[in-house]
């Protein structure tokens, strides 16, 4: 089962083809000499089927690296970016990206405390300055610079 | 317009004072992402797609074009020093520049570099000058067929060309033309796979997709297979190669420059594969092709003549025909579509300050380039103990604060997390993410002139054949799937390894072509672990680490994957 793993990839493009091509059929293929809106992208999603077919079938499992413990920790890193976004909603950039970067330098860079903290702390201070004081980006109104800023 | 009735324009584009200031930022960055082997051109350009927002459209491209040749003079010095090359397009020159390095000659042969690529930089400048704008006339008479023939041939050569495996790219193509269709239908109006979501009805932002799998994809798949730091011990001195140096490697320049130039104007070409063809030919030229491998001045001067010829000459197909011949030159596309230009023939007439602009800032900044890169070098080299962990941290940070700004919406966040993961995902797989963005970029205008076609000729396919300009390049596109094939089958029957131009040379010293843009990190193959000696001096050692360490993280040598 496990050598037929690296199939996986190929079938979920044959499925999102012939998805495609469903989706599309639905929108109105139109004719040839009046093309609707879902020719093009019937015809896309017939190349993505028929290449994923035939990916199905030669695709060089070589090509497939390993799963490892590091890309258990890739996906704690993606939660914490999804966390990010969600507390960036919230409670604005500062916090929220202190937080982060505290995460990021402790967990993956494996900074000790002593350097994570300043680095964190001054690097969110100076993307703030940059985004909002600079660049005038309207981020989120934040728990920390909110009178400040409205 | 004259010929140098454009340069004396651009000139004064060029040199003013925030445009001069861009371009010097521009190289600046372009040299340090270069050393950083964590970051590729492709990344740093998505993740800095947000600022163009904030400038004017011709500072913006001079801004991204920096970054792009100035990464490859940057990708050199780590490649040379280290055997660690910054980008791919680098790759070549590890093979001789590191074993001058591990002779004392280090600096001759960054020295060289610096040279040649300056040199190979304004032939290119140059050869821009004298051929786009005939060019960009031809293209004035194109039709709808001729865009549709023209962008499907530039989209299926770059998934031929500078990729493993071409029905994997050519899938990823067809993944991305398909994500290029969701949103309000231009022509009927109709929303398409927007699932009632109203974010979705201007379909995905570029900015968003293309930070996400390169910039956050990227950071990603670096981050797992964390890197050590290096340090450098050897001292460079002597930067300035002899007058025999000069003379040796003059023939090796010139040709880099010429072929460099051309295989930049091809779809599917850049600094990859013109470097790995320089070297193929010096080495097939050589009276002693044995040197090459153990420190020939020509395998180094050639090779980043050529890398950086072609990402000049890159930017012909872009201004002239508004088709980007590769991924970074894409993202740049993406940049001017943002800013609501549409390159294209009519550029050079519409928005010539774009045009000439660029083009002189180019001449500019290769001179910035040299004159930075000779006296620098040793400042550039300390770079590399930035810890690739906070180096990820910082960038992860930067993007996500970037996709916010460009619309301040939070929904483009997730779609760049979303593609991070998809971007990440692709990389594990063996799948590339250049052809999908280039392909995404395209897509509007490929289903445009493909349904105006349709609408003009009443239903007829053959439309795209009967007509002189799109049936040759239909002709073409049809000779290198059925090549391209044949070469498949062969290769499956001798279990042997993709062939692109130049390739067969290489075979013995291990290199394939990484897509354009990447960070070349992970690209040394063992092979040269095999020849480090007993070291001549301090660069030994480190060498010997590096080409192990990267040995490992790649798990073998990428020859095999079909």
């Amino acid at each position: 089962m496990t050598k037929q793993l690296h199939r996986l990839a190929p079938l979920i493009l044959v499925l999102l083809g012939v998805a495609g091509m469903l989706g599309a059929r639905s929108l109105g293929l139109g004719e040839l000499n009046a093309p609707g809106p879902g020719l093009w992208p019937f015809i896309v999603a017939m190349l993505l089927t028929g290449t994923g077919i035939v990916l199905l079938f030669i695709d060089d499992p070589e090509d497939y690296e390993p799963w490892t413990r590091g890309t258990l920790g890739i996906a704690l890193g993606l939660a914490s970016l999804a966390v990010f976004i969600v507390l960036f909603e919230t409670i604005g950039f500062l916090v929220s990206a202190i937080l982060m970067l505290l995460f990021w330098l402790r967990i993956f860079a494996r900074e000790p405390w002593r350097w994570a903290v300043p680095l964190a702390v001054l690097g969110a201070l100076a993307f703030h300055l940059v985004f909002v004081e600079a660049l005038a980006v309207p981020f989120p109104d934040g728990i920390v610079f909110a009178p400040v800023g409205s | 317009m004259g010929i140098l009735e454009g340069i004396g324009q651009g000139f004064s584009v060029a040199l003013d004072p925030t445009n001069l200031l861009y371009v010097f930022i521009g190289v600046l960055i372009g040299t340090v992402i270069g050393v950083l082997p964590g970051l590729g051109p492709t990344a740093t350009i998505a993740l800095l797609l947000p600022i163009t927002y904030e400038i004017e459209p011709v500072t913006a491209v001079i801004l991204l074009a920096g970054i792009y040749y100035g990464s490859m003079y940057g990708g050199t010095i780590t490649s040379v020093l280290l055997q660690l090359p910054g980008e791919a397009a680098s790759v070549v020159t590890t093979f001789d520049g590191y074993q001058m390095a591990k002779q004392g000659r280090a600096g001759p042969a960054l020295g060289i570099a610096a040279i040649g690529s300056w040199v190979g930089g304004t032939v290119s400048v140059i050869g821009l000058v004298l051929l786009a704008p005939p060019l960009a006339d031809l293209a004035v008479e194109f039709g709808s067929q001729e865009y549709v023939a023209l962008t499907a041939l530039g989209i299926l050569l770059v998934t031929y060309l500078g990729t493993r495996h071409p029905v994997k790219s050519l899938s990823m193509a067809a993944l991305g033309l398909l994500l290029a269709t969701v949103g309000q239908d231009l022509i009927t109006g109709t929303n398409r796979f927007t699932f009632g979501s109203i974010s979705l009805f201007d379909g995905f932002d570029f900015v968003a997709v293309a930070m996400g799998l390169f910039g956050v994809g990227e950071i990603l798949y670096n981050v797992e297979k964390t890197e050590k730091a290096q340090a450098l011990k050897s001292k460079i001195s002597n930067i300035w190669p002899s007058r025999k140096d000069l003379r040796d490697s003059s023939g090796a320049i010139a040709r880099g420059s010429v072929m460099g130039f051309f295989i930049g104007v091809l779809p599917g070409g850049g600094g990859v594969i013109s470097s790995l063809a320089s070297y193929a030919t010096e080495k097939r030229r050589a009276k002693d092709p044995t040197r090459f491998g153990k420190g020939a001045i020509e395998g180094v001067a050639g090779p980043e003549t050529a890398n950086n010829a072609s990402s000049t000459s890159a930017f012909i197909p872009l201004l002239t025909l508004g088709i980007p011949p590769n991924v970074v030159l894409a993202l740049i596309f993406g940049a001017l579509l943002i800013q609501g230009i549409t390159p294209g023939p009519q550029l050079i007439d519409q928005q010539p300050e774009i045009f000439w602009g660029v083009i002189a800032s180019m001449a500019i900044g290769n001179l910035m380039l040299l004159i930075l890169n000779i006296p620098l070098v040793g400042f550039f080299v300390q770079l590399l103990r930035v810890r690739a962990g906070i180096l990820a941290a910082f960038a992860l940070l930067v993007t996500m604060a970037g996709v916010f700004s460009v619309n301040n919406d939070i929904f483009d966040m997730w779609v760049v997390l979303v593609f991070g993961v998809i971007g990440w995902l692709m990389k594990k797989t063996g799948f590339e993410p250049g052809p999908l963005v280039l392909a995404f970029v395209l897509g509007a205008i490929l289903e445009s002139n493909f349904r105006r076609s349709m609408l003009i000729s009443g239903g007829e396919f053959s439309t795209f054949f009967t007509r002189p300009m799109s049936g040759t390049l239909f002709a073409l596109m049809a000779l290198v799937i059925i090549w391209s094939t044949v070469q498949g089958i062969r290769r499956r029957r001798r279990r042997s390894r993709p062939s692109t131009p130049g390739e067969e040379d290489l075979a013995a010293t291990g290199t394939t072509a990484e897509p354009e843009g990447t960070p070349g990190a992970e690209n040394t193959d063992d092979t040269e672990g095999a020849t480090t000696g007993a070291p001549r001096d301090g660069s030994g050692s480190t060498g010997a680490t590096g080409s192990t360490a990267s040995g490992a993280q790649d798990g073998g040598p990428g020859p095999d994957r079909g």
